[in-house]
């Protein structure tokens, strides 16, 4: 079957709107599907109007600024979304398809423009957009909701740790209580049942010299006995004591204080007894704690000095980011770390078969150390000396 | 710093004269706009095309909206490239919202430039009490929606379609013809900067030698604001060309290359 295609008839009943403008954007022929979608006549737009007429003034300057330029630079854009004004000023989205046509040397001729309305499928996009947007905020809203979880937990792993700190802390106290009671009742008994032993004597002996000697006996134990009490009780007065004041301390005037009451002792064993502590001259720390720690420390130091060479003390300060490590070394008897190590900071442990060990001073000093989060250990090899590194967390 | 300043503004330097012309395009182009006014001024001139950041092949990273907030931003680049190049009476070519641009670099460094060359500039888009800008908030907002509508990238398959195929350079072709920005954000920023700006006041500080050229039919830019730029600059000259539309370097080049050659003369 032949058809005769007449161009023009196709051209008008085309269901898109064509419209042919010379470069200065005069409309110079049209379809009539375009005058349709416009509401304009023939006569009132061909030769009359612009493209630019039937655009807003946003829409012009999208035309002035990207559309012509496009157009001029590559002849020919596509799918350009602009709203057209009808007749009556209602407005419709279309999309625009243009090309320029030029003659043989280049000169441009006029522009064909296709137009296509696009009402009902701008609305679906428009209904897409706001979805999208919607889609958005809730996105945002559970990303939010999302952080707040998150910190949340981060909160109550915080608070585990807390409890589980404590839990440590409160385990580590109950240690030191039930080494405690069973020291001190170990310590204790051995006075209380040497002093029943001495009664027994007494009561039995009938010579008053005897008497008088043993009587001695019994104040020395009984002085004794009343020194490692009150020891006793400092130290649980340290672990009872809760509400720990921060003072801001000098280690040397500290130090100084510490000298002064062992002087009888440093002169008496002609110690030297030196100090730096140009590192770390100062921290905050409760004063008590510091001066019993030092004055553990020194009297330790000065009593287990090997006899047979002069006692070397130097007690000294370091730091680095978060801690203050306060150094006592001597070159004093040692302690065999390999028989002892366990047990050194125990109480009523002593490891001389010294006339004034009590067993109690390292024990309160680890207690004091440990009361405020901070550490203590020791580096000791026998008959060369001992070194004592205290860490000590700095409290601003 | 040089490569750096021609990394970030899409520097390109052609011509085999001793002069130096520095051309900026306006909202909305790239340095491509010029394709047809350079040949004229190769012999001359050593021509010097950029694209301002956030437009065309600029480095859009280099986009900081807190800088580019005002016209001043893009006045500090055009000093930085002159200074990174080390050019010196220059003679500016700037369209439309580059004219201003180009008035604000001659303000601040009046000793850089010889001349500047305005196409269609003007001032101030939105009207008020006494003067007639041409536009309304309304239709900047109107232009916004445009611009998103008109945003390539909403199908993020194409995005990713450019992105991902550098060995295709004819895709990254393809939207430059179309002339989409390929940051939509920016585009809207630097239209809102653009159009809702005010630099009126700014004019009369300008002392450099200076053309407007005004096309007759501007949608963008009317006889009426091009005029009040001439007015209130000191020291310039006013050419109207019978041409019709914002960008006559484009639409009537020979018109244009015309009236700027009459005036360097």
């Amino acid at each position: 079957m032949h058809l005769n295609i007449d161009y023009k008839e196709l051209y008008n009943t085309s269901p898109s709107g064509y419209f042919c403008s010379l470069p200065n954007g005069t409309i110079i022929d049209s379809n009539k599907n375009f005058l349709e979608l416009i509401s304009y006549t023939r006569e009132e737009v061909i030769g009359e109007k612009k493209f630019t007429d039937f655009l807003s003034l946003g829409g012009k300057i999208y035309f002035e600024n990207v559309y012509a330029p496009a157009l001029k630079l590559s002849g020919t854009v596509e799918e350009i979304n602009f709203n057209f004004i009808k007749k009556d000023g209602s407005k419709f989205p279309v999309l625009v398809n243009s090309v320029e046509v030029k003659d043989k040397e280049g000169l441009h001729l006029f522009t064909q423009s296709a137009v296509f309305n696009i009402s009902q499928r701008k609305k679906y996009e428009q209904e897409l957009i706001i979805a999208k947007r919607n889609a958005n905020d809730l996105s945002n809203k559970l990303s939010s909701v999302n952080t707040e979880l998150l910190n949340r937990a981060k909160l109550i792993s915080n608070q585990k740790r807390q409890l589980e700190e404590f839990n440590e802390h409160l385990e580590n106290k109950n240690k030191q209580l039930s080494s405690f009671a069973h020291i001190a009742s170990h310590n204790l008994r051995a006075p209380v049942s040497n002093l029943m032993a001495l009664k027994d004597f007494y009561n039995e002996n009938t010579d008053l010299e005897d008497k008088e000697m043993l009587f001695t006996k019994v104040e020395t134990v009984i002085d004794h006995l009343n020194e490692t009490l009150n020891e006793l009780i400092d130290s649980v007065k340290i672990r009872g004591n809760k509400d720990i004041v921060h003072d801001a301390i000098i280690f040397e005037e500290v130090f100084d204080k510490t000298r002064t009451i062992l002087e009888h002792q440093i002169l008496d064993s002609k110690a030297i007894v030196t100090s730096n502590f140009s590192k770390a001259p100062e921290i905050k720390y409760p004063k008590l704690y510091i001066e019993s720690i030092m004055l553990n420390l020194l009297s330790n130091s000065l009593r287990y000095r090997a006899p047979h060479r002069i006692a070397e003390i130097h007690f000294s300060t370091a730091v680095n980011d978060k801690e203050i490590m306060l150094t006592a070394s001597d070159n004093g008897l040692g302690i065999d770390l390999k028989k002892y190590g366990h047990k050194i900071f125990g109480l009523n442990n002593t490891f001389h078969r010294h006339p004034d060990s009590k067993g109690v001073g390292l024990f309160m000093t680890k207690t004091q150390i440990e009361a405020i989060g901070g550490s203590i250990n020791v580096e000791s090899a026998v008959d060369k000396g001992t070194t004592f590194k205290i860490i000590l967390k700095k409290n601003r | 710093m040089l490569e750096h300043i021609i990394r970030k503004n899409n520097v390109t330097v052609q011509g085999t004269g001793n002069r130096a012309m520095l051309l900026v395009h306006g909202y909305g182009c790239d340095q491509n706009m010029w394709r047809y006014i350079t040949p004229h001024f190769k012999k001359q001139y050593k021509i010097i095309l950029i694209d301002l950041v956030g437009s065309g092949k600029s480095d859009t990273n280099a986009y900081d909206y807190n800088k580019y907030s005002s016209l001043e931003g893009y006045a500090d680049d055009i000093i930085d490239i002159c200074d990174a190049l080390n050019l010196k009476n220059v003679c500016f070519v700037g369209h439309s919202v580059s004219a201003m641009i180009g008035t604000l670099a001659a303000i601040k460094r009046p000793s850089l430039f010889e001349k500047l060359i305005m196409i269609g500039p003007s001032a101030r888009y939105i009207n008020d009490a006494n003067y007639t800008g041409g536009f309304s908030q309304k239709d900047i907002d109107e232009l916004l929606e445009t611009l998103e509508s008109n945003y390539l990238g909403w199908s993020s398959e194409m995005a990713s379609v450019i992105m991902n195929n550098p060995e295709r350079p004819e895709l990254a072709l393809e939207l430059e013809a179309s002339f989409c920005q390929n940051n939509l954000e920016i585009a809207k920023h630097f239209a809102s900067v653009t159009f809702l700006g005010d630099n009126r006041s700014d004019l009369k500080k300008l002392t450099i030698d200076a053309l407007i050229i005004q096309s007759k039919i501007d949608a963008i830019a009317s006889i009426e604001v091009g005029k009040f730029v001439h007015e209130n600059v000191q020291n310039s000259s006013f050419i109207t060309l019978e041409t019709t539309g914002h960008c006559p370097h484009l639409s009537a080049p020979d018109e244009t290359v015309k009236a700027m050659k009459q005036y360097l003369r």
